[in-house]
């Protein structure tokens, strides 16, 4: 068989095998897509603008019902579950219990990555050529995405963040990021990760007003094999949209300050 | 949000520990001894821009005026006392007033604003001469509130875009649309205001409004209200120097509108006050220049680590600032 041949062959059957992967269950995104988004002026894809999730993720991750307060939602993990090693699936289950108190986010912390995505405020993509920065209107956070051939720096250093490292693939942003702390979660319901969490985030353009968010989760000490999240991020319409401002330690402290006994100065 | 109120920051790069700053509104503030010579500000700096021949800023893509790159601070103590004054404590040196108009160097207040803002001085506890002994408030940054302009004394990495312009340092970032859009409704109040920019000439102007009031120009008790209008001139003064001026008006508590002016001198030069360097390491000078790192914005916190510093605040019975109410 000439070689030509064989290579057209397994070509083929990759092609095959690529197509014939069904589809994971809960990844209610767009598919891959042959939109050409417009360019920056260093030649990048062009992912500026205002963006925000639509979705329940911030409640919680998976499939779930309405409570008080909580919208029902789909999950936006791929395969339904997020796969706990046993130790870990009952730590979620007792942060589940007390989320009212051990929730980061009632202590107006920065939220980490990904949750921070999908909260329900806008944030802005900034390109620049070397640095991609996303200013979150959640408590004035930022993410410098760094592009600049820096490696990750020597570690481990414990940031809400972690440390963002970028590159292209085709029109895709490539963001991986370590470097996180032990006191972040993923959403209201208690999932949470260990300070060994590693994230490969994807924005994907899809179109002219989306991109497709995914993240792909890896945490040996918290989970028993790697899992990925993926959803829409919709550009917001409105002409005259912008940044505003959520201060929630500013609005935190002013509320119980003035409570004798406030239990949130209280517990700690 | 500062750098020094954040607080449970820990740096790691090139491989060694470099620092842990503890809670405290002294944290990674410089500690300066009395023979300290007095800190220029306005009066030095309106000396030398009269000096200066004048200046043709490179443009942008945009035809506008390219304000781009990284800004440190006013050089000095930073922002403890605004107004002149000579030393106080290894944390306010000697230092000439930030207020460029009225020439006096003195905040215009109203006398029952200029009484007010003495009786919250008198109430820092600070170990300042004049106190009574009464804890009323505290300097509302060591509860990591800040806004507008305070902001603008610390060092600023600009960024111009097509509608708008971006003001971004290591934990907070400020948007100004330039694209002719109303400011929103006064009745919406935020600590960083609401910003509306456009060019005069070779200036970016912005308004901010919408101000929550509550927070202040300094740690000494120098306030704005609800009411306060801000007008910001940033103007290349030459290639590495922005001259930078605020007027502050506010018809409720200041008698006539006032001006701050200092320059804010591009990072890596001489005189880049203010945290010129960015990761906290590079600004603490513990990492060289040549650092591959030394130019990142590296993450910095400061609720996260605050909780003990703000308990013991309140414990010792500080009141809660919500801004003042000027009589009618």
């Amino acid at each position: 068989m000439k070689r030509w041949f064989v290579g057209f062959m397994i070509a083929l059957a990759a092609a095959a095998m690529y197509t014939l992967t069904p589809t994971a269950r809960a990844a209610q995104t767009p598919a891959a897509t042959t939109y050409t988004p417009p360019r920056t002026p260093e030649g990048q894809p062009d992912l500026q603008g205002v963006w925000q999730a639509l979705n329940t993720a911030s409640w919680d991750l998976e499939d779930h019902h309405a409570s008080l307060g909580v919208p029902a939602g789909q999950g936006v993990v791929e395969g339904g579950a997020i796969p706990y090693q046993p130790a870990a699936l009952a730590k979620k289950k007792e942060n589940f219990e007390k989320r009212a108190t051990l929730d980061p986010e009632t202590r107006c912390h920065l939220p980490g990555v990904p949750r921070i995505t999908y909260m329900p405020y806008p944030f802005r993509i900034v390109q620049q050529a070397d640095r991609v920065t996303i200013v979150h209107e959640y408590v004035r956070a930022i993410r410098y995405i760094y592009m600049n051939g820096n490696p990750h720096p020597r570690g481990h250093i414990d940031w809400y963040m972690g440390d963002s490292r970028g590159r292209w693939e085709g029109n895709t942003l490539v963001v991986d990021v370590i470097d996180f702390n032990d006191e972040t979660w993923f959403d209201r319901a208690g999932n949470f990760h260990s300070d060994a969490l590693h994230v490969v985030e994807r924005f994907t353009p899809t179109g002219p007003d989306h991109l497709l968010y995914e993240a792909t989760i890896e945490d040996p000490k918290v989970f028993t094999r790697p899992w990925k999240m993926s959803m829409p991020l919709y550009r917001r319409q409105e002409k005259n949209v912008e940044l505003l401002e959520y201060e929630c330690g500013a609005y935190l402290l002013e509320q119980e300050w003035d409570k004798p006994g406030s239990p949130f100065f209280e517990k700690h | 949000m500062t750098d020094r109120c954040f607080t449970a920051f820990t740096a790691l790069t090139a491989g060694f520990f470099i620092l842990v700053l503890a809670p405290g509104t002294s944290a990674g503030q410089a500690f300066y001894p009395k023979e300290t010579p007095k800190f220029p500000q306005a009066r030095t700096w309106l000396q030398q821009k009269a000096k200066l021949p004048p200046y043709s800023p490179r443009r942008t893509p945009d035809g506008v005026p390219d304000l781009q790159g990284v800004w440190g601070g006013p050089i000095g103590g930073g922002n403890d006392d605004i107004e002149e004054h000579e030393y106080v404590d290894v944390t306010t040196p000697a230092q000439e007033s930030y207020i460029s108009d009225p020439p006096d160097g003195r905040v215009p207040y109203t006398p029952w604003a200029l009484a007010r803002r003495n009786e919250i001085r008198a109430g820092l506890a600070r170990g300042w001469p004049g106190e009574t002994g009464e804890r009323l408030y505290t300097d509302p940054e060591g509860l990591c509130l800040i806004g507008m302009p305070r902001i603008a004394f610390g060092a600023q990495e600009i960024v111009q875009k097509p509608g708008y312009v971006i003001l971004l340092t290591a934990n907070t970032y400020r948007v100004i649309p330039t694209d002719g859009r109303p400011p929103i409704g006064q009745n919406a109040k935020f600590f960083f205001g609401n910003s509306r920019g456009h060019w005069e000439g070779d200036t970016l102007v912005v308004e901010v409004t919408s101000l929550s009031g509550k927070t202040w120009f300094d740690s000494a008790g120098n306030y704005f209200s609800e009411n306060t209008r801000l007008i910001e001139r940033w103007r290349l003064a030459d290639a590495n120097t922005i001259d930078y001026e605020v007027t502050i008006e506010d018809p409720t508590i200041y008698t006539r509108p006032w001006k701050m002016n200092y320059p804010k001198r591009r990072a890596g030069t001489a005189g880049a006050g203010g945290g010129g360097g960015i990761n906290a390491a590079g600004a603490a000078g513990v990492v060289p220049a040549s650092d591959p790192y030394a130019k990142e914005f590296w993450e910095q916190t400061c609720h996260e680590g605050n909780l003990e510093h703000v308990i013991g605040l309140r414990e010792l019975g500080f009141k809660w600032f919500k801004g003042v109410t000027p009589p009618k």
